[in-house]
């Protein structure tokens, strides 16, 4: 008799790992598939978690009870709050991982759950019986028999690796990519597309004299925070020596080679036929798109504290690898560096989102549920966020309770989700702060606040947590207190409130605090930072985040206005074709997420309303 | 409220007999339906008049009631977008009702109100402001009027709203991509240009609502309210500008108990004249209430003409005018001179009246004139406004952005390209059937 799971992940890169530890939690026994656990939560990229709006997700992430925090704050080694020059609500986290120990530390964390089984193989085929999912077989090995089942393939299927004119299959550097699956999942009918990413070369840290060349002034020093703000709710002071990374640009000799050899790029012969994303331009893009900018930013970051490889940030490229050391050794500094491995182009399949429910379950097969770039996302933290979305729903599904589901005006998490399914991807994906309509509400320092209540109604929130942000809220709502009754010597000479002081831009709690006048604020030593930012958000924007909450508030009606299941938009008069097929194809679930939907109008969604009050399924259709 | 892809039919012109009434159909089957309408042949020419004769019952031997032209409108080079027909026959009600009866019974179903031009809508032939410019077109009472309804209908303030939403959406694009690129290594605003940007875009939405009362004047028309003591000529007056006899006129003192009311197009301006009752002290039930009643006119009016002959004029109202009336018998001057009797000096009194109304019926080209774009430009305006003073107090980005984002929605609200359901009920609620 075939082995039976309760959930089975496809994967354990960063969305596969918490889709695998949110159902364990939850009870599920799972299966997690993958080629070797050497690859476990690896970063075959940028070797670095959060970023703008990306720092927001981790944030969110860890406060519904997931992974990708605490793996960051127990292996970062230079962490940064970004965008710390502006309010609170975009800051965000970034932190350079150990790569090595960072996968090390989500290995052993999923070791510890015991509802963790490691399937050590290669999956081949989805099991489906009826319209719904019945197991797994693996390649030329056994078949399993799961209720729910969890792909996250990264741009392992149908991967294709462009160095130059070499071309070979694979799913990354020197893995084979996944082809019976990506057949098995075609087969399904569902939608599918292909796009493009990239990774730069890397270079041997000791052929690179960083001593020198940063006295000299060829490279700018770029240093972390201290003490860093850790990623995690749960973490404590981050005392780990913190490294440095380097500041180069590009010259005149970069352009030039880089124009004398485009004819070489797979990227501009037509040799690549995906689509790659615009916000992370390859070289080759940033040289001939942008030809008035004189110089681009280049960043040179170990991989780890004692790795050998050092990864250049900002110079991903397809060229042939001759091309790559001419490149790397016209940067200032970097004459006689080596080259460890080329930058390389990957293409890859993915499944148009739109497929999916705002469970991330498809729509065609029930208990098949998808999460990271095979949704046409990239970035570790967008698959994470997607994984564990996908976790807690497989768990749901397979233990029969009633899923989960984060909305736009809770979360990036909610937007994310909602973008991808509502709006499919034509590029790789990937979360800003923009894509928030309601930003000032979303900050990193209020997301247990925002929803570490929802990840323990999820049941991924485990006891310790839970106290643990009790007593955090109940000190977040006495600081609150403490600031409306502290008097304080205003400059006219009054004494008024603190809170009243605060709504003056200029005076800062942190200065307060340090002054000692407000001897009653408690905050907790290693997230002193988000104590503070909490309680100085809270009361000096108090204006912007009422009008912001009077939107959500006057939106919510239309915005989750549910669309039944079932609903027949072709029965509905007056709706054009095309609108009728893009709302078939997304099947809205509520008016708010039709009127996202590109090419239908406010109009067609006024007519919409009118019928989604009128109508009752008939007893067929459910 | 509507389902929109069958076949509608009304009588588009008004009530009442004419020379010509025009029953008009849009849908799918508009041209299929008039064709089992009339004794014509073969399908009709699009956008050419076709004479032929209609019957109106399925009965083959039916005689025909009317010779009628009809005119085919083939999608989407019609009013609606979709195929529209329109029967022009003679103008009697019976025969109107008659063929609409018919093409009902042929598959078609009555328009709601508004159904046509929310059609246009819907296909993207109008958008929601020029939608309410059909309505306002077809309400128009003064040429002024109509002459601004048709300005909206042409899109001209379509595109003073697209050009204030297209530069702050190129400023919020820049905004947003310093918040989300901190790491590229300069300001995609320079701090200092922030403030004068936005300046500049509160200032095209002043722009466009100082113009507002004056286009609000326009469109609404306003109150003039002729009160006075007993017996200087009230009534007199109100029947030289009214043009007609409306108000009884006698010699005996408190003659008029009760509000009158006339509209008028003063050069342009459309306004509704009220004759009062004269104010005096007394102890008469009715007319005590009719005094009562003018004050409250005076009260509520965009202008009070306060009509003297010798006496001393009693000030009512805070924008008032004062007339002397009876200019014809020699008296000493006060306030403009006029003569209800002869007509001497009425046109000084409009002019008067223009001028002291403050609104120029200039010929220029009014821009807002309908309360909801007033009140979304508005909106823009306070956002703009607020997120100008945020940028000059260095406030971080995203608080500017905040506001910004607010000005945007409001300004898409106008065009309908943002539109919650209420509010287009709202609006298509407006129209007539058949228009």
């Amino acid at each position: 008799m075939k082995q039976h799971f309760d959930v089975i992940v496809i994967g354990a890169g960063h969305a596969g790992c918490e889709a695998a530890h949110a159902a364990a939690r939850l009870g599920a026994h799972v299966g997690l598939c993958t080629l070797s656990t050497d690859t476990v939560a690896h970063m075959p990229c940028n070797p670095a978690v959060g970023g703008t709006a990306k720092g927001h997700l981790v944030r969110e992430i860890d406060a519904i009870g997931g992974l990708m925090g605490r793996a960051i704050d127990a292996t970062g080694i230079q962490f940064k709050l970004l965008n710390r020059s502006r309010g609170p609500a975009v800051w965000s986290p970034r932190a350079q991982a150990d790569k090595k120990m960072y996968g090390r530390w989500v290995k052993h964390a999923l070791d510890a759950e015991a509802n963790v089984e490691w399937l050590i193989g290669k999956a081949g085929r989805i099991l489906v019986s009826g319209e719904r999912v019945v197991g797994l077989a693996l390649e030329g090995a056994d078949e399993y028999a799961c209720e729910a089942l969890v792909m996250t393939t990264g741009t392992f299927l149908n991967g294709l690796i462009h160095i130059g004119p070499d071309q070979h299959a694979a799913g990354r550097a020197g893995e084979p990519p996944s082809r019976e699956l990506a057949e098995s999942l075609k087969s399904l009918g569902f939608e599918w597309g292909r796009l493009k990413t990239g990774t730069p070369p890397r270079l041997d840290r000791e052929s690179i004299d960083f001593d020198r060349h940063a006295d000299d002034g060829t490279f700018a020093v770029e240093r972390g925070d201290m003490p860093p703000v850790p990623f995690s709710f749960l973490s404590g002071a981050i005392d780990r020596p913190q490294i440095d990374c380097y500041l180069v640009h590009t010259n005149d000799r970069v352009r030039d080679l880089v124009r004398a050899n485009i004819d070489r790029s797979p990227l501009f012969n037509g040799q690549i036929r995906g689509i790659g994303p615009r916000y992370c331009p390859s070289l080759e893009d940033k040289i001939v798109r942008f030809p008035d900018k004189e110089r681009h930013q280049i960043f040179l970051e170990p991989e780890g504290v004692d790795a050998r490889e050092i990864y250049v940030n900002g110079f991903s490229m397809s060229l042939p690898r001759d091309v790559q050391a001419d490149l790397v050794h016209a940067l200032p500094g970097l004459e006689d560096a080596v080259l460890l491995r080329p930058g390389y182009a990957v293409e890859y399949d993915f499944i148009q989102p739109t497929e999916l429910t705002r469970r991330l379950e498809t729509k065609r097969v029930r208990g098949l549920f998808l999460a990271g770039q095979i949704n046409g996302t990239s970035g570790y933290e967008e698959a994470a966020a997607q994984g564990l979305v996908a976790g807690i729903n497989a768990a749901h599904r397979a233990l029969g309770r009633e899923g989960f589901e984060l909305h736009r005006d809770e979360s990036y998490i909610g937007i994310l989700v909602d973008d991808l399914i509502t709006k499919g991807c034509l590029e790789p994906y990937r979360m800003f702060t923009s894509r928030a309509e309601h930003r000032l509400l979303l900050r990193i320092d209020n997301a247990d606040l925002r929803l570490t209540p929802r990840g323990r109604d999820a049941g991924l929130v485990d006891n310790e947590r839970w106290d643990r942000f009790c007593r955090r809220r109940s000190r977040f709502d006495r600081n609150l207190c403490v600031l409306e009754t502290t008097p304080l010597r205003a400059s006219s000479g009054d004494r008024v409130p603190a809170a009243q002081l605060l709504r003056q831009p200029e005076i800062r709690l942190v200065d307060l605090i340090a002054q000692g006048v407000v001897p009653h604020f408690e905050s907790e030593p290693s997230s002193a930072a988000i104590d503070i930012a909490s309680a100085e958000t809270t009361i000096k924007y108090a204006g912007y985040l009422r009008r912001q909450q009077a939107e959500i508030e006057r939106s919510r009606k239309d915005e989750r206005r549910r669309i039944p299941p079932a609903f027949p938009f072709e029965r509905v008069p007056g709706l054009s074709r095309e609108v009728v097929q893009r709302l078939n194809q997304v099947r809205p679930d509520t008016l708010g997420q039709a009127l996202r939907i590109p090419g239908v109008t406010p109009a067609a969604v006024a007519v919409l309303a009118s019928y989604v009050g009128r109508f009752t399924p008939h007893p067929n259709m459910l | 409220m509507f389902s929109t892809n069958d076949t509608i039919v009304a009588i588009a012109t008004p009530p009442g007999r004419g020379g010509i009434g025009v029953v008009r159909l849009s849908g799918p089957d508009a041209h299929a339906i008039t064709l089992r309408l009339v004794t014509h042949n073969g399908s009709l020419r699009p956008r050419r008049a076709t004479l032929t004769r209609i019957a109106c019952t399925t009965d083959a031997a039916a005689e025909p009631i009317d010779q009628v032209v009809v005119t085919s409108f083939p999608r989407p080079h019609s009013y609606t977008g979709d195929d529209v027909v329109e029967v022009s026959a003679h103008g009697s009600p019976v025969i109107l009702r008659a063929i609409v009866e018919a093409a009902i019974d042929r598959g078609a179903r009555l328009a709601e109100p508004g159904e046509f031009t929310l059609r246009a809508f819907l296909n993207g032939r109008i958008d929601l402001m020029q939608a309410e410019a059909v309505a306002d077109l077809i309400d128009a009472v003064t040429p002024l009027q109509a002459r601004a309804a048709f300005d909206q209908l042409e899109g001209t303030l379509t595109a003073a709203i697209a050009g204030i939403d297209a530069a702050l959406f190129d400023l919020v694009a820049r905004l947003e991509a310093s918040v989300d690129f901190p790491d590229e290594g300069y300001h995609f605003v320079e701090p200092g240009a922030l403030g004068r940007a936005i300046d500049d875009l509160a200032g095209r939405t002043a722009a466009l609502l100082a113009g507002a009362r004056r286009g609000q004047l326009i469109r609404d028309g306003l109150q003039i309210a002729i009160v006075g003591r007993p017996n200087v000529g009230k009534s007199s007056l109100f029947n030289a500008l009214a043009g007609a006899a409306r108000a009884i006129v006698t010699d005996v003192p408190g003659t008029t108990r009760d509000l009158v009311t006339e509209v008028v197009d003063l050069d342009g301006l459309r306004v509704t004249l009220v004759d009062t009752a004269g104010l005096r002290e007394t102890s008469e039930r009715v007319e005590s209430e009719g005094v009562e009643r003018a004050r409250r006119a005076a009260a509520v009016a965009d202008l009070v003409l306060i009509v003297v002959d010798e006496d001393e004029a009693e000030l009512v109202g805070t924008k008032h005018l004062v007339v002397q009336n009876k200019a014809d018998l020699e008296r000493p001057s006060r306030g403009v001179r006029v003569s209800a009797v002869t007509g001497a000096g009425l046109d000084d009194l409009r002019r008067a009246i223009i001028a002291a109304l403050d609104v120029e019926p200039v010929r220029d080209r009014p821009a807002l004139t309908n309360v909801r774009h007033i009140a979304l430009v508005e909106r823009a305006h306070v956002s703009l406004t607020r997120a100008a003073g945020a940028a000059r107090r260095s406030m971080p980005e995203e608080f500017v952005l905040a506001d910004l984002q607010d000005a945007r929605a409001a300004l898409e609200e106008i065009s309908g390209r943002r539109a919650s359901e209420a509010l287009l009920e709202h609006i298509f609620a407006r129209f007539c059937i058949g228009k």
